[in-house]
């Protein structure tokens, strides 16, 4: 634990050092840098920043990324150490995106006033005003690479036995094997508790057994048939509750929704 | 219609159909290039080089007129990377040389300077440039090394440092207003050579110091046959400027480092003691070839002459720097180019047939002379060849810029089509028909044990041997109807038919004298459902500024022009449509309509001619003429003439037209309404002859600007709907389909893209639910509406198709990174409540949320982004679950959606080991169960 934790921290301060040196190093590329924002063609501005994917080199990944403002307005290319330079922006107000195939980046708003004065902020199109401030010369680091497969659903053992349908099986057919083998059958005193039991489990033994119903219903007898549609008609509602909770949940998806149509059939049935 | 900016209340509703949907569309991994391929483009090249930096490297670089610098690995033809500019002048490439590892470019017209690291493919730095127009660079060396780039524009000439560059000093040119600086010279010497010329006057020559820019010395040098030193002037050996002179048919020579007053020097090609004879093609303007492989070195003396098209004369300065000498004639040769490795330099010649434009040669090996030439045809193919002529691949850079593409379904094998035809006839008694069943039987079992045996023929051969090569031949339609021949016309005139499940070029066809602004319209014609006669697609071919046409029939499957002779049209054409008609031979026809309201028909036989007569009342067309803001509905007589019979008028100082759109022909719905949460059913108001029109404000301030979408019924011009979207403007793009309309704009108050839909309904009772009219409307439809904000610009939009319109729909949004994103319908839907409701459940309505998500999994190209998306083209399949897409632009990209999934065949990851397995499992439980209830029964007997 205390090396996991000893290596972060000596991978922070590595990485720190990364964007110190970084920074040096810019500024030793000089007057492009340093020079100001104001160019000499007139009220256009430069936008700068440095896009940084941690752990990737940047020339796995460079040569298919580049910088775009405001969809393709203006567009800039990254250089050899990750930074990037968007020249002839006139003053207003744009959104900045690092657009690579590979690796996701955050976009962010830089607005220039007619000055020259550079802001940046969070993008936030529904609170257009709103305004997180962003470091200047903009620092933007990748969260990690594109997610665009999805997973495949696997079959596994365990999922098969976690299924609660299976365990709701499975369960009690432990029960019923394990039970009598732990507790002793043969002792009378148990037995007539057993006994005593299984009839307070079964208050009403006038009710009927379910397949003796399923029998009558079958024969057709008018009384029996009119009894069952009673039956339907009472559980109606909680029916077409369930029946809802499927609609819901399967959207325009054909064959979830048939399957689903089904099973809500026969459930409620 | 500005969306609400509170968020919905059932948050955590929402959170739940959101996972639910996740679900809805998604490519899995190992489905990666299984049924999709891209392939990139990059354009005609402009400017060529091939790495010198080692010997070994096979890269090769190249800037195209798409604003595109890319690297190709030489030996294959592979894109390594490309770097795509903004469309336009801005990011236009004026020049690229190439330096070791670095490679510079000027880009737009002067405005940047960029140096790249070739090797790997990023910036090295970038450099804004005074404003001018550029008009020439090169490298500067001292004492062998370089270290400086010059650049020259129209008034200022400036030296930029290789390593960062920054500008090391700027100079203004002397009586730039009258002088034409074209060209700039260094030979390696401490000074620049500026040169310029005043046409038909003098030249100028100005040398400025290297350290500090000062000019060192400025001679103007009588030349009044002299128009331009870019077109007719070359500098060869140690700075002598030749240049050649068309009228006199001489050649002129001048010493540029000379001290005194210098003068040119005349050699008269005619009296040249040089043989054989140079004599100039009759009117052709003569060209210099000349070569500087080293900038640090002074160029060579050798030089090409061009006498005609295809004839050159290689020649050589004597070291006099006065004479000439002739080295070798060749003719006949169209190319040239030369090509310096060490101490050694190649000439090239070549004579392609008919094809021309750039060669670029270089040195293999120091001791042997290799070379690899790259020829750039004039149908934008790339060609790669090595020495001993030798194609080593081919690149159809023609596809860069696809204008408009059709799909045409395969045709049918031959026992396919007759197992087909066996159903189409007529049947002619009992007997003959089971007879011809039994015998297809036969053919289908035939079919069956050959293929058998190929297969264990082929299984005996060693693996690599079998070749599954698509060619024309073995073409046929799949049993889904799921590869399909795509028919793409390029803007250079040239067409292609790709075969869609492979994407390799089955045939190709330059249309030659296409103009650059022709405009093309695709019509399929005749499918290859009729199958005795081929397919037939037409290609209206029309110039955009005089309006004259002309068609290009031919077979979509072989590329084939058609015996059939199209129409000669002498008049403008302002529309063309394609009626449901057919005529005797099944081909659908063609109506064009010129600028004097005549209707031409094509085909027009006799039968046509009586059909269309019969039919002439009952068919409608519109016209658009967005610069007059005007829009009028005709319908058909029966002499083929024309009456108007409505007009809509959106006056031109307020707005313009930007676009009409109507739907899809081939476009089915499955469903006439939608069942509500009470179970009521609300009717779609589907009027097969709605036009959507979009209008842009011209008025461009951010407060007064608007977009207008107006629904407009093409018979009567009766407008159903108007929507106007304040503080907004274009690029308006949209969808138009079943009973909606979804439009993109850019919000320019909030400063947002915005994505709007409207819907349109009968209401809960249909007026006639038999057949709809136009003419018996009495009610206008409802008409719903949402705004929602989409958090990306965009770039083209369409909708999915799908064979019978069960499946549900999806738009696919191109994006500026080049992601194709599949967007489900359900999110852009008008009655998507804000508070959640037991109706709205049952019905299946997300609850609004103002922004649209962007999920990188509902990106259907994942990382195989299509560069500058133009287009995407939707076509249906035999399956009803899928859609056919392809994306164009620079890049073309193939693939299938399942916006509903793969709910009509197995999916591909159907486990059929488990389900084999069980079923196997379950088949031995019994037995066994059996086998052991038989035991115990036998032993309860025996009890």
């Amino acid at each position: 634990m205390w090396l996991h934790v000893r290596l972060s921290e000596v991978c922070l301060f590595l990485q720190a050092m990364f964007i110190l040196a970084c920074c040096f190093s810019d500024m030793e590329s000089g007057p492009i840098a340093t020079s100001g924002s104001v160019q000499p063609n007139g009220d256009r501005f430069k936008i700068e920043g440095r896009a940084i994917v941690p752990g990737v080199k940047t020339q796995d990944w460079i040569s298919s990324a580049r910088v775009t403002v405001e969809g393709e307005e203006y567009i800039g290319f990254l250089r050899t150490d990750g930074s990037f330079v968007v020249n002839d922006v006139p003053s207003g107000s744009y959104v900045v995106e690092v657009i690579s195939p590979g690796y996701k980046f955050e976009a962010v708003r830089v607005d220039i006033t007619s000055k020259g004065k550079m802001r940046a902020r969070l993008v936030n199109f529904i609170k257009t005003s709103e305004v997180i401030r962003q470091p200047y010369p903009l620092q933007l680091r990748s969260s990690g690479p594109h997610t665009y497969f999805m997973k495949r659903e696997t079959w596994g053992w365990t999922d098969f036995l976690m299924n609660p349908m299976v365990m709701m099986m499975v369960l009690p057919l432990l029960i019923i094997v394990l039970l009598p083998k732990v507790v002793n059958t043969n002792d009378p005193e148990m037995r007539k508790e057993m006994e005593q039991s299984m009839n307070m489990l079964n208050p009403n033994p006038e009710l009927p057994d379910v397949s003796e119903f399923m029998t009558k219903l079958f024969s057709g007898s008018k009384s029996s048939s009119s009894k069952a549609i009673g039956g339907s008609k009472a559980s109606g509602r909680p029916a077409v509750k369930r029946r809802n909770y499927c609609n819901w949940s399967c959207h325009g998806n054909y064959n979830t929704i048939f399957f689903k149509r089904a099973f809500s059939f026969v459930f409620c049935k | 219609m500005k969306p609400p900016a509170k968020m919905s209340k059932p948050t955590s509703l929402f959170v739940i159909f959101f996972s639910l949907f996740i679900m809805s569309e998604a490519v899995f991994e190992d489905q990666v290039g299984k049924f999709d391929w891209r392939q990139q483009y990059v354009g005609k090249t402009l400017f060529a080089h091939f790495d010198s930096h080692s010997q070994s490297s096979n890269k090769l670089f190249l800037a195209t007129d798409k604003n595109i610098f890319a690297s190709f690995n030489s030996r294959t033809g592979d894109l390594l990377w490309r770097h795509v500019d903004k469309v336009g002048p801005e990011g236009t490439i004026d020049i690229l040389v190439l330096h070791g590892q670095d490679a510079l470019m000027v880009v737009g017209g002067g405005r940047l300077l960029r140096s790249w690291d070739t090797n790997m493919g990023g910036l090295n730095w970038e450099a804004v440039l005074d404003t001018g127009s550029f008009q020439a660079a090169c490298f500067v060396a001292i004492q062998d090394t370089v270290k400086h780039v010059a650049v020259l524009k129209k008034a200022a000439i400036s030296l930029h440092y290789l390593t960062n560059g920054h500008q090391k000093w700027v100079e203004n040119l002397p009586d730039s207003d009258t002088v034409q600086y074209q060209a700039v010279y260094s030979g390696g010497e401490v000074e620049v050579y500026v040169l310029g010329v005043v046409p038909n006057s003098h030249l100028t020559i100005i040398a400025y110091s290297l350290e500090d820019g000062e000019i060192i010395k400025q001679r103007s040098v009588e030349a009044p046959w002299l128009s331009s030193v870019e077109s007719s002037c070359v500098v060869i050996g140690q700075g002598v400027l030749m240049c050649v002179d068309p009228a006199t048919l001489a050649l002129y020579t001048l010493p540029i480092q000379a001290e005194e007053a210098p003068q040119f020097n005349q050699i008269l090609l005619q009296v040249t003691p040089v043989q054989p004879r140079l004599e100039v093609s009759l009117g052709f303007q003569p060209v210099l070839v000349s070569s500087q492989p080293h900038p640090a070195r002074s160029p060579i003396s050798e030089f090409f002459l061009q006498l005609g098209p295809d004839h050159h004369v290689l020649l050589q300065l004597n070291a006099d720097g006065y004479t000439i000498a002739a080295l070798r004639d060749f003719q006949p040769a169209f190319l040239v180019s030369f090509a310096t490795t060490g101490e050694k330099t190649v000439a090239v010649v070549m004579t392609p047939k008919n094809e021309t434009l750039y060669v670029h040669a270089f040195l293999k090996k120091d001791d042997s002379v290799d070379y690899r030439v790259l020829v750039q045809t004039q149908d934008h193919a790339l060609t790669f060849i090595q020495q001993p002529g030798r194609v080593v691949w081919t690149r159809e850079e023609a596809l860069a810029d696809v204008v408009t593409m059709e799909m045409v379904d395969l045709p049918l094998t031959g026992t396919q089509a007759e197992l087909e035809g066996e159903f189409g006839k007529k049947a002619d008694g009992l007997f003959p028909m089971v007879l011809k069943r039994l015998s297809s039987q036969v053919i289908l079992l035939q079919a069956w044990l050959a293929h058998l045996w190929k297969l264990f023929y082929e299984a005996r051969k060693p693996h690599g041997q079998v070749k599954n090569e698509v060619t024309i031949e073995t073409l046929s339609r799949d049993e889904f109807n799921l590869q399909k021949m795509m028919v793409m016309v390029t803007a250079s005139g040239k067409l292609f038919g790709i075969d869609s499940k492979s994407g390799s070029i089955l045939w190709k066809h330059y249309l030659e004298n296409v103009q650059p602004n022709a405009v093309f319209k695709l019509i399929v014609q005749r499918t290859t459902a009729h199958f005795p006669h081929p397919p037939q697609c037409t290609l209206l071919i029309k110039d955009k500024d005089t309006g004259l046409a002309s068609l290009h029939v031919f077979n979509p499957i072989f590329g084939r022009k058609s015996h059939i002779a199209p129409p000669a049209l002498p008049r403008p054409i302002l529309q063309s449509l394609l009626l449901p008609v057919i005529d005797q031979d099944y081909a659908k026809v063609l109506l064009l309509v010129d600028d004097q309201y005549k209707v031409t028909a094509f085909p027009s036989t006799k039968n046509v001619l009586q059909q269309l007569q019969e039919m002439a009342s009952s068919i409608f067309f519109y016209l658009i003429r967005s610069d007059q803001g005007n829009l009028s509905g005709f319908r058909l007589r029966k002499d083929l003439s024309t009456e108007r019979i409505w007009e809509v008028v959106l006056p031109t100082e307020v707005q313009k037209i930007v676009a009409v759109n109507g739907k899809r022909p081939n476009e089915h719905v499955h469903s006439q309404g939608r069942v509500m949460g009470d179970r009521s059913v609300l009717y779609k108001y589907l009027n097969p002859n709605l036009l959507a029109v979009v209008t842009e404000s011209t008025d461009a301030h951010p407060e007064r600007a608007f977009v207008g979408v107006f629904l407009v019924d093409g018979v009567t011009g009766r407008i159903i709907h108007e929507a106007v979207q304040r503080k907004a403007r274009g690029p308006v793009h949209f969808v138009h389909s079943e009973n909606w309309v979804v439009y993109e704009y850019w919000n320019t108050k909030s400063r947002r893209n915005e994505f709007s839909v409207l819907e349109l309904f009968e209401g809960t009772e249909l007026y006639n639910s038999t057949v709809f009219s136009s003419l018996d409307r009495p009610h206008l439809p409802q008409v719903l509406q949402q705004t929602y904000i989409f958090p990306s610009p965009i770039t083209t939009m369409e909708a999915t198709l799908t064979e019978k319109g069960i499946t549900s729909r999806h738009l696919l949004v191109g994006l500026p990174s080049g992601a194709i994103l599949s967007l489900p319908k359900m999110f852009l839907d008008p009655r998507r409540p804000e508070v959640v409701t037991e109706h709205s459940r049952e019905e299946n309505l997300i609850p609004y949320a103002p922004e649209m998500p962007i999920r990188t999994e509902w990106f259907i190209n994942y990382n195989q982004t299509v560069a500058r998306v133009k287009g995407i083209y939707t076509a249906p399949s035999g399956l009803e679950s899928t859609c056919l897409v392809v994306a164009y632009g620079l890049d073309i990209y193939q693939t299938r959606v399942y916006p509903s999934k793969q709910f009509d065949v197995l999916k591909d990851d159907y486990d059929y080991v488990l389900i084999s397995s069980v079923l196997f499992a379950l088949f031995f439980a019994t037995m066994i169960s059996k086998r052991l209830a038989q035991v115990k029964l036998l032993n309860r007997a025996w009890r």
